[in-house]
């Protein structure tokens, strides 16, 4: 069964559909969230993603974008995490920068975190716009209107910020994949 | 983890031990099954454990593997048609089977007839008779409540509306009796309904009165005391677990 | 010592079902073998306090269970399978497994994870929601192990844990077995002698109620070795002359 099937079942209430999600898709959430975050909060964040899966499997909507959609929720549960516990140091990418979600290999999580780095220096000096808006937009997960609150500014700044630091990250962190010579 | 699955080669890993070496991906799952599949236990079952002072107790009441419910389902239509009926006879129905239906509940309350696991339930921390003390109360409660409305809806007389309190126990107690030394649920109910029809009709015999057995003052004391050496048996009974081989 | 019985004897009637039984075990898995009437049962019964010895020393994680208070201590730590476990229909596998380990008194707050760990160790994830009557008898005999497993038990007691299982899922279940054994008493009744051999440290042999052999199952092999015993197997040998030893022993005093 696909994953759009998987999660329809998970919705009608199936937690085998929710228990064969978790062997196709935790692993590579694991590894991917282990990239930024230490092993003992990578299973905390895990086993509340998978719990908002289950509670929450009926606002997704079809269209065979299962995995960016676990992602996002796996972000999100992330910055929840990290916003209890302390200041974010680490920078989660979302979907349409890094890629396919392919990189289940833990061999590539290391150039991928040196990249990301390399990528997240990119948007300008700590405090500068861009990477203000990327830290309260993207890391913290806070809602548009917030960000244009705490920043001072209108939320189509925020918003056009925002696009020029995705476009940033987007061509530093190719520019990356092309030095190294592979393919992401 | 999961090494028990038909089909999966003994030995091999499970599904999720890929990924980052350090994540427990099986503590993790087990986290996530622990909350979709545990029993939210409902406001009933709370209540009870807290002043049962024991979660397990509480469970054993309310999720009774029996006909209880059907039981409980049963009596409401008994009494209350027998309220029904009181109002447009006179005859006090409701009196003259509250005890009956009580001693059919009771008989369910306890094991062995209907227990699937009782010799497990011998072996568990709860003890089984605590189990049965605890249910028998309640259904014995819950028939006292049913009842009672049901008197008071039919208009009976206080005597009436009362008198059956004690013959109910009586019938509960011979019903238990009978159930926990036979271990058979079914039984137990034909012991306690029967033993209830005949008290009726030699009372009705007696003194051409149907309604003597309820009444009769004289019969509360012999009502109880039989009810007490019922009791003693059932003691008996369930203190001694017998195995057969 | 987790079970520590010295002379223990339970009679029914005029039947001796066990007739003077003495066994000290620690951690580890220990195998009970015998044919059927041997007294295996009984002793089990009486190790999982469902039963009360008829005279003879019972202690049982270092308390004495003829007592109220001790014997739910024991209960507590207590796992326990019996041959013929009866099933509610309508519950689900999970809640099979949590009434159980509500009713052992395990600390509320505990009881969902150890559930969801008991389920997954005997490998019904998948079955978890699935009720009881749909189950296949070797998957309600791995629920009843699941229930006995629940709640960590430092005595875990089974009557014919292995009926119903296929192969593959026995070899799977002695592992399961040797695992637990590492921190508990694991005693397993069995009339399935090659069952035995592959995960018990230690072994012994009843017979009318006696227990006629007890040590290794290397040991057990070796009573067998070159007395043209009847068995497939070295076990089942070793088992066939004990008995046979036994039984011409009783015959003659």
């Amino acid at each position: 069964m696909d994953d759009d099937g998987l999660v329809a079942r998970v919705a009608a209430g199936d937690d085998t559909a929710l228990r064969e999600l978790f062997s196709r898709h935790a692993p590579w959430l694991a590894a991917r969230l282990r990239a930024a975050l230490p092993a003992a909060e990578v299973e905390d964040v895990l086993q509340e993603t998978f719990l908002a899966v289950w509670r929450g499997a009926g606002g997704y909507r079809p269209g065979g974008a299962a995995g960016g959609w676990l992602w996002g929720i796996a972000r999100r549960q992330a910055a929840l995490l990290l916003r209890r516990r302390g200041p974010a140091a680490a920078v989660l990418p979302d979907e349409a920068t890094a890629g396919a979600r392919q990189a289940a290999d833990p061999a590539e999580v290391v150039p991928a975190r040196a990249d990301l780095a390399a990528a997240v220096a990119a948007l300008g000096p700590p405090g500068g716009p861009e990477r203000e808006v990327w830290r309260l937009l993207y890391v913290e997960d806070r809602p548009v209107a917030e960000v244009a609150a705490l920043l001072g500014v209108p939320p189509g700044t925020v918003k056009s910020r925002a696009h020029r630091a995705r476009r940033r990250l987007r061509a530093a962190l190719r520019g990356g994949a092309a030095a190294e010579g592979g393919s992401r | 983890m999961s090494g028990m699955d038909a089909g999966r080669p003994p030995g091999a890993t499970a599904p999720w031990d890929t990924g980052p070496p350090d994540v427990d991906l099986g503590r993790v799952w087990t986290g996530v099954a622990a909350q979709v599949w545990r029993r939210d236990p409902g406001r009933v079952e709370r209540l009870a454990g807290r002043l049962l002072r024991s979660a397990g107790l509480a469970r054993a009441l309310v999720a009774t593997p029996s006909l209880l419910l059907a039981w409980i389902i049963a009596t409401v239509v008994v009494l209350f048609t027998g309220a029904v009926a009181t109002v447009a006879t006179g005859t006090p129905y409701v009196a003259l089977l509250a005890p009956a239906v009580a001693a059919a509940g009771i008989a369910y309350a306890y094991g062995p007839g209907i227990d699937p696991a009782w010799e497990l339930s011998q072996s568990l921390a709860v003890s089984d008779r605590m189990v049965l003390l605890v249910r028998a109360l309640a259904v014995f409660g819950l028939n006292a409540a049913l009842g009672l409305a049901a008197s008071a809806m039919s208009g009976a007389a206080a005597a009436l509306t009362f008198g059956w309190l004690v013959p109910m126990t009586t019938a509960c107690a011979l019903a238990l009796a009978v159930a926990t030394v036979t271990r058979s649920a079914i039984v137990g109910v034909a012991a306690g309904v029967a033993g209830w029809v005949i008290t009726v009709l030699s009372g009705a015999a007696a003194s051409g009165q149907l309604t003597t057995a309820v009444t009769s003052a004289a019969l509360i004391l012999p009502y109880l005391a039989f009810a007490a050496c019922c009791g003693a048996v059932v003691l008996y009974a369930t203190r001694i677990p017998r195995g057969t081989s | 010592m987790n079970v520590d019985i010295t002379d223990l004897t339970r009679r029914f009637g005029r039947t001796q079902a066990v007739a003077g039984v003495s066994l000290q075990a620690g951690a580890g898995v220990f195998g009970l073998l015998g044919p059927n009437g041997a007294g295996k049962t009984s002793l089990l019964r009486m190790m999982a306090t469902v039963l009360p010895p008829t005279s003879g020393r019972l202690r049982l994680l270092g308390r004495d269970p003829g007592s109220y208070g001790p014997r739910r201590e024991i209960r507590r730590r207590l796992g326990y399978l019996p041959q013929n476990l009866g099933y509610y229909p309508g519950f689900t596998a999970a809640e099979f497994v949590e009434y159980f380990a509500l009713l052992k008194e395990m600390p509320p707050g505990q009881v969902p994870r150890a559930v969801a760990a008991a389920i997954e160790h005997v490998g019904l994830g998948d079955k978890a929601r699935a009720k009881l009557r749909t189950l296949s008898g070797g998957m309600l005999r791995r629920a009843g192990i699941a229930q006995a497993i629940v709640n960590q038990p430092e005595l875990l007691l089974l009557d014919e844990p292995t009926a119903g299982l296929d192969p593959e899922q026995r070899v799977a279940f002695r592992a399961l077995l040797r695992d637990l054994g590492q921190r508990a008493t694991v005693i397993v009744s069995t009339h399935l002698v090659e069952d035995v051999g592959a995960a018990c440290t230690e072994v012994a042999l009843m017979d009318a109620g006696k227990i006629v052999f007890h040590g290794t199952p290397d040991e057990l092999i070796a009573r067998g070795e070159g007395t043209g015993a009847a068995g497939d197997a070295p076990l089942e040998r070793g088992y066939s002359a004990v008995l046979a030893a036994a039984r011409s022993a009783a015959a003659v005093a």
